[in-house]
């Protein structure tokens, strides 16, 4: 599987070979109509997934049903869907980014840092994002313009921004100035503001995804690149923005998690490449590019996040929360490897 | 993921050879016969193991020796294998680490030593044959008891509480943890423990892990953080869920990260040894160490401006570990 994300432009035979077997060239109708119901097929068993957890929490474990600390539980997931939403256009593009965890913890302490300074929070959110951005467009530059593989080009940055963090930083909370938390607002008008952002931007994307042409431009690039390019639309270009766009989407993540709490700790995003990308896969998006939808995205995070707090719940041994967790990204990847299978012959 | 693991091994490989030769050149460069000190942290971002490598810097000035800080980013003991190897490559004369894996560890600390590499542990120890003296900055004992002593207090020795830790499989908290039983059980026995949740050595997810324990367990009394970042964490939570002085916090962590909680009323204790002290005493015993100067058997051994400290046995002991409560708190900077 890694060597169709790692080769997604030298190996333009191995890309066509592939996603001639997929259904999302967007041109073919009726390959457009059987590809339909299969995706919503995917999308669909997450969902069911999710509602059968939180059916057999409500069964086993009412008490996780209380306005507070589900409220909360929603409030911390806002910023990982904001990522997600991201890193699904960039997966779809048929590029990787694993560098979102570094550049979360980059915009968080900058932006921890401008607060403190006492910068207007009006300031620091674009300035939060205008660096995501800056971060993403030197992975979509390093990607598109040299054509580099995604994977080694985001795990190099990864390790710099991080390392880069970590010597500037040795590892020191910062601490903000007096209301700077839920940007000023009460506790609770906060956390619904954070949780209307993350929903307005989902629904925002999943529909420009669907019905712009620049989202249908990304299901072109990430199922066959020289197609795309035969059509008229500029491979390159839509790489770099996905990537761009990704990480402008973690600038404000990062913002939308530094106001929850009075503290920035250096370490924040540490692992969060991982989260939104078993989220994506989850979710039913082909890590091979060209096919998912943020609907599904959606679902797949809800799921994943839901996983830690009903364990707490069912009182089961926090030694199975990761194991749990594994095992349902592998079935997702299972799933998808027997359809393609089964869609080849 | 093979192949993914493989790439990160390779990354990670080539940064710590980057690492290793930098500091390598600036050993060379200074010349003469400056002795080099390795000190690995668990993980070399993290605000309490930076406060000891604030004594350390001290003691290295003080001393005049050449002292290389480094370490796995994350908490990985197979990271921390590596990076001793790259040391004995280096040739380095003493190496002092903080393990994250007793037994992960030990092979390589071990080969070091047949180098003729004088190996001491700090913090968390590794097997005993694979280091000379293991610097203890508190018995685990001396930890365990406090925590459960100071959380009987709070509750008036009788009701749950719950644990939040690093992770599952690291070795001085499960030691911890034991002492932390064992005192519960003779001690206090209407305390009782519900849950043991792991934060991967992460605020945001404490915050979220206390969250989740707060609702499940609506008469926890009690939340014990035994890994630092855990503390400031789950005191947030506590905040958010309106549960301030219903729900007490203590734990394991540094004063400048807890002084806002502690002073809101929403931490209670927060329980520490002096870090810079715990840096500071390492290097000096290391020095010591290389220099022949500390040997088995040993009883007393002095420290520059701190003084005579005790060993028992191979133990080098800092001393008793020391609460800071919103009284104290602000007499300390780390």
């Amino acid at each position: 599987m890694l060597n169709e994300i790692r080769e997604p432009q030298c190996a333009q035979q191995a890309g066509a070979s592939a996603s001639d077997s997929g259904t999302r060239t967007s041109l073919g109708f009726r390959n457009f109509v059987v590809g339909f119901s299969h995706r919503h097929f995917r999308e669909v068993s997450v969902a069911a997934a999710l509602l059968v957890l939180l059916a057999a929490l409500a069964i086993f474990a009412p008490a996780f049903y209380q306005p507070q600390p589900l409220l909360s539980l929603l409030t911390r997931e806002a910023p990982t869907l904001v990522v997600a939403c991201g890193m699904a256009l960039v997966i779809i593009s048929r590029q990787i980014d694993i560098s979102v965890g570094s550049q979360f913890a980059v915009c968080s302490v900058s932006a921890g840092l401008l607060a403190a300074l006492n910068w207007p929070l009006a300031l620091v959110l674009p300035a939060s994002i205008a660096l995501g951005a800056a971060l993403g467009a030197i992975n979509g530059a390093l990607v598109a313009g040299l054509r580099l593989p995604s994977i080694v080009v985001t795990l190099a940055t990864m390790v710099t921004w991080r390392e880069a963090l970590r010597w500037l930083r040795q590892g020191e909370f910062v601490n903000l100035p007096d209301g700077a938390q839920w940007f000023g607002l009460s506790q609770v008008t906060g956390q619904i503001t954070l949780i209307v952002v993350a929903l307005t931007l989902l629904v925002a994307l999943a529909l420009a995804m669907k019905h712009l042409a620049a989202g249908r431009f990304v299901y072109a690039v990430g199922s066959d690149a020289e197609a795309a390019r035969l059509a008229g639309i500029r491979p390159q270009l839509t790489t770099f923005f996905a990537f761009v766009l990704l990480g402008a989407l973690v600038g404000l993540a990062a913002m939308m998690n530094v106001v929850q709490s009075p503290q920035v700790d250096p370490k924040s995003g540490t692992g969060l490449e991982l989260k939104v990308i078993a989220a994506v896969v989850v979710g039913g998006v082909a890590i091979s590019g060209g096919r998912g939808n943020l609907w599904g995205v959606f679902a797949g995070l809800l799921l994943l996040a839901c996983i830690s707090p009903a364990l707490t719940h069912l009182r089961v041994e926090a030694y199975w929360e990761k194991a749990i967790q594994g095992a349902i990204i592998l079935l997702a990847v299972v799933a998808d490897g027997l359809r393609s299978r089964k869609e080849r012959h | 993921m093979n192949k993914f693991l493989s790439f990160s091994i390779v990354a990670g490989l080539a940064c710590l050879l980057g690492c290793g030769k930098s500091s390598d050149a600036t050993g060379g460069s200074s010349g003469g016969k400056k002795l080099t000190i390795a000190l690995m942290p668990k993980s070399k971002g993290n605000a309490y193991f930076i406060s000891c490598k604030k004594g350390a810097d001290k003691a290295a000035a003080e001393l005049g020796i050449e002292l290389i800080f480094d370490g796995p980013t994350d908490p990985d003991p197979a990271r921390q294998n590596e990076i001793i190897e790259n040391w004995i490559t280096l040739g380095v004369d003493a190496i002092a680490a903080a393990c994250e894996n007793k037994e992960g560890i030990s092979t390589a600390l071990r080969k070091a030593k047949a180098r003729g590499i004088k190996v001491i542990t700090y913090d968390a120890d590794a097997l005993p044959d694979a280091r000379e003296f293991f610097v203890n900055q508190a018995t685990p004992e001396g930890i365990g008891h406090r925590l459960m002593d100071e959380a009987a207090r709070l509750c008036g020795n009788e009701g749950e509480f719950a644990i939040i830790t690093a992770s599952l499989t690291a070795a001085n908290m499960i030691e911890w943890q034991k002492h932390i039983e064992a005192r519960r059980a003779s001690e206090y026995p209407k305390m009782k423990m519900v849950a043991l949740r792991p934060c991967d050595d992460l605020k945001d997810k404490a915050q979220s892990e206390a969250t989740a324990l707060l609702s499940a367990n609506p008469n926890l009394k009690l939340i014990m953080a035994i890994c630092s970042p855990a503390v400031p964490g789950a005191a947030e939570a506590v905040k958010q869920a309106g549960k301030t002085g219903r729900v007490k916090v203590i734990g394991l962590g540094l004063p400048s990260e807890n002084r806002r909680y502690v002073k809101e009323g929403v931490t209670d204790s927060v329980i520490l040894w002096k870090t810079e002290d715990l840096g500071y005493l390492t290097v000096y015993a290391a020095h010591a160490l290389a220099k022949g100067e500390l040997k088995t058997g040993d009883t007393r051994f002095k420290a520059g401006s701190l003084g005579e400290f005790e060993i028992q046995g191979d133990n080098l002991l800092l001393g008793k570990p020391f609460v800071f409560t919103k009284e104290n708190i602000d007499q300390f900077d780390f």
